[in-house]
């Protein structure tokens, strides 16, 4: 190495370290600087993202696990006031594609409420209209990239996230049930009414903010929740939907208020069906009050109480056989009219019916001979029964809202003698249709009562809980249930009844309970009944039917007999059940 | 005598080259600054060294990061779409769309009296629905990303000390 060299060497070398130097004193003085405050503070407020971390609200399926209610992608659209270009444009593509008030976006764009740095357009906005706009937006771009020119439209600074909403796929089917969430309120929605309401918590699974890092080298695990618990109803799609059909067709032809029909196993207590109307469509649930106004009931099956009238007589007359006050023969002669607590009770018809049995009394629904066997059994034994039987307390369906009215017994103020003849044949207490079915299941099945229930089985973290059939009390014995149960087969059969169904045998009563309008009874509003069930060797449903006034006929025998023949002809297909010759003849096999 | 005189000589070997050295940095004194000069290059090369490694070591954490929470947005997007298009194959497949298209292919609904029964052995059935496995152990947490991963180099170090000094506690016992 030449002599020479080193001074340049040495030049160089201080030179670059006098540049280190440099650097580092910068370091020192950008960190010391007035400015300083300001960088930090663009560091925090840019370098940390706040999320809310909400799961996925839980899916609601039917027994089969068709999608009953799930979630849809929509959009939320708004500006960011610092990169708007040109606000003419984007209040023109709003305007056309969105249908928003040009003046509104116009005037947002341009003249923003102080401190905001983001607007909301519009929300929910359907992935064709955000297609839209994003070709539109594409299209702007690439004529006038950067939006650098001014007279050239551009749609910079319009942006739009996605997000989830409710939707309900079927439509108003099961609406009754499934209830509905208020997903237009995105904070603080709600699920309101049937397994919505009822199972929200467990749906909604859970919600929380996190402060995450943009910094990568401070790059965490980002939390997760998981998705709310998912629900299997025991509703089966496709009877529900032949029961909302029926119903549908039976209120509008019979010109009734409303209805409902309601399908359960009565082996397990699972609800198969529950149809009621009016029905909402729950993808448009702002329309309540179109469909139910003040005072009425979003799901009859269970939020209302009503006087059941004769279909109630199947209980009183269960709890006579059960305690071995009469058996299907014993006489009894109406002279159509008896006195309970002075007053005379009649039979429906006014008449006198003569020399009967028990099973002419179920068949011609007799009012005079129902009291006699309720005074037969004696106040004590009558309410002892029916308490068995839950009248007067909730079934505890997993359903919101369950309506019950208080069962009047002896002892209470309420209570008069009268009102053993009277409740002997369902009028003077009320009861909600899901109450009188869950009762009257004792007798479809052995005399064991089960917990109705929606609820088949719930999917969470990724394992599914199957639910248990409850019994919740033996009212009567079996062989009770099967003695009534061939009573009511028969009166039917004698009555030639409307809700006979070819090939297979059936159990049931009908039901016409006057509606009293201020305090009296009147005969031209009536609650029409039925309740049934089969095949009565082996029961795979029972089934309730209630057509609130009727016009075409008030009787519960010609309006609503009609509609359990259509059930069960609906029935035995879609629950695959063979005529009772064909099923006995394969059993035997 | 003669061990006495060759250790005697190895000294003065010693002594010469010593003198030898001192006498050529003396003659040419830019020796030393190259030494100097040395010795900072070999430093700088250490630094520069560390410092690339760390420079692409930072660089591909950050990469990573940024990787990861792009993965995140993806999958959010991800179980958005999933949800999406769940609800449309069910409009798709809805009561009144199947029943629609059912007739529209010719199909009519059977009446009781038409059903033809049979018994088809071992059939149950149709059974009713079950997405996923029935309750069992809970499965154990998961977590994203791996904790070797996440570990710093002393973590790493006194890690591998302890699992060494466990190591030779066993062989000792």
């Amino acid at each position: 190495m030449k002599k020479s060299s080193f001074p340049r060497y040495s030049f160089l070398g201080a030179v670059l370290t006098l540049f280190a130097v440099a650097i580092f004193v910068q370091m020192v003085r950008i960190q010391n600087s007035a400015d300083a405050e300001v960088l930090n503070d663009w560091a925090n407020n840019y370098g940390y993202e706040n999320r809310t971390i909400q799961s996925e609200r839980g899916y609601i399926y039917d027994r089969w696990g068709n999608l009953l209610a799930g979630n849809k992608e929509v959009y939320e659209v708004g500006i960011e006031i610092k990169f708007v270009m040109n606000p003419a444009a984007i209040a023109a593509a709003t305007s056309k594609v969105l249908g928003l008030d040009y003046g509104f976006v116009f005037k947002s764009a341009t003249n923003p409420p102080e401190g905001f740095n983001y607007i909301t357009l519009a929300d929910f906005i359907t992935s064709e209209q955000i297609d839209e706009l994003s070709q539109l937006k594409t299209q702007y771009e690439n004529k006038n990239p950067y939006g650098a020119d001014p007279n050239k439209p551009s749609l910079r600074g319009l942006v739009w996230s996605p997000h989830l909403q409710r939707t309900y796929p079927e439509q108003d089917l099961a609406s009754n049930v499934l209830g509905f969430f208020t997903f237009y309120d995105r904070k603080e929605g709600a699920g309101y009414y049937g397994v919505e309401e009822m199972y929200g918590n467990l749906l909604s699974g859970v919600s929380k903010n996190v402060l995450i890092s943009l910094d990568p080298y401070e790059m965490q695990e980002i939390p997760t929740v998981p998705p709310g618990a998912s629900l299997v109803l025991t509703i089966d799609r496709e009877i529900q939907r032949s029961m909302e059909k029926i119903l549908d067709h039976a209120v509008a032809a019979n010109k009734a208020d409303s209805g409902a029909i309601i399908v359960m196993n009565p082996r397990n207590g699972e609800i198969l069906a529950m149809a009621n109307t009016p029905r909402l469509n729950p993808n448009t649930y702002w329309n309540y009050n179109d469909y139910f106004p003040a005072g009425s009931s979003y799901n009859k099956s269970v939020n209302q109480v009503y006087e059941p009238g004769s279909v109630f007589k199947v209980i009183t007359m269960a709890a006579a056989l059960d305690a071995g006050v009469v058996t299907p023969h014993t006489p009894f002669f109406d002279t159509g009219q008896i006195e309970v607590g002075g007053w005379t009770i009649y039979n429906w018809d006014r008449g006198a019916w003569g020399e009967q049995d028990m099973v002419g009394c179920m068949q011609h629904s007799l009012n005079v001979c129902l009291s006699w066997v309720a005074t037969q059994l004696g106040p004590e034994r009558f309410y002892d029964y029916l308490e068995r039987f839950g009248i007067g307390h909730r079934t505890n369906i997993d359903l919101a809202g369950e309506e019950v009215y208080p069962l009047s017994v002896p002892g209470d103020p309420t209570w008069y003698t009268i009102n053993l003849a009277t409740n002997s044949f369902g009028q003077g207490l009320a009861v909600t249709p899901i109450q009188l079915l869950t009762a009257a299941s004792a007798i479809a099945n052995d005399g064991k009562m089960m917990a109705p229930h929606v609820l088949k089985a719930y999917i969470q973290n990724g394992q599914q809980y199957d639910t248990a059939p409850q019994v919740v009390g033996t009212p009567i014995s079996a062989e009770t249930a099967k003695t009534l149960t061939d009573m009511l087969a028969i009166s039917l059969e004698q009555e030639a009844s409307d809700a006979l169904v070819e090939g297979y045998r059936v159990a049931g009563k009908t039901g016409t309970a006057e509606i009293a309008v201020n305090g009296q009874y009147t005969s031209n509003q009536t609650n029409a009944s039925f309740i049934g069930w089969g095949p009565v060797d082996d029961p795979q449903f029972i089934v309730y039917i209630w057509l609130e006034k009727p016009r075409s006929s008030i009787w519960g025998s010609i309006v609503a007999a009609p509609v359990f023949h259509d059930v069960v002809q609906e029935l035995v297909v879609l629950m695959g059940l063979p005529p009772d010759d064909v099923r006995l003849s394969l059993a035997e096999k | 005598m003669a061990e006495t005189k060759h250790a005697s000589n190895t000294k003065t070997a010693k002594t010469n080259r010593k003198n030898r050295l001192a006498q050529a940095f003396k003659q040419a004194p830019w020796r030393s600054r190259v030494q100097v000069v040395g010795g900072f290059l070999v430093a700088l090369i250490v630094v520069l060294i560390v410092a690339g490694i760390y420079l692409s070591i930072s660089g591909q954490a950050a990469t990573a990061g940024l990787e990861a929470y792009r993965l995140d947005l993806k999958r959010l997007d991800l179980e958005r779409q999933i949800a999406d298009t769940r609800a449309q194959i069910a409009v798709l497949t809805s009561a009144t769309n199947m029943e629609a298209r059912a007739l529209e292919m010719g199909f009519q609904r059977i009446s009781p009296e038409e059903a033809i029964y049979l018994t088809i052995p071992g059939y149950a059935g149709k059974q009713t629905m079950m997405v996923t496995t029935p309750p069992g152990t809970e499965p154990a947490e998961k977590q994203l990303v791996k904790y070797i991963y996440r570990e710093s180099l002393w973590d790493w170090l006194f890690t591998g000390i302890n699992v060494l000094s466990e190591g030779a506690l066993e062989v000792k016992r």
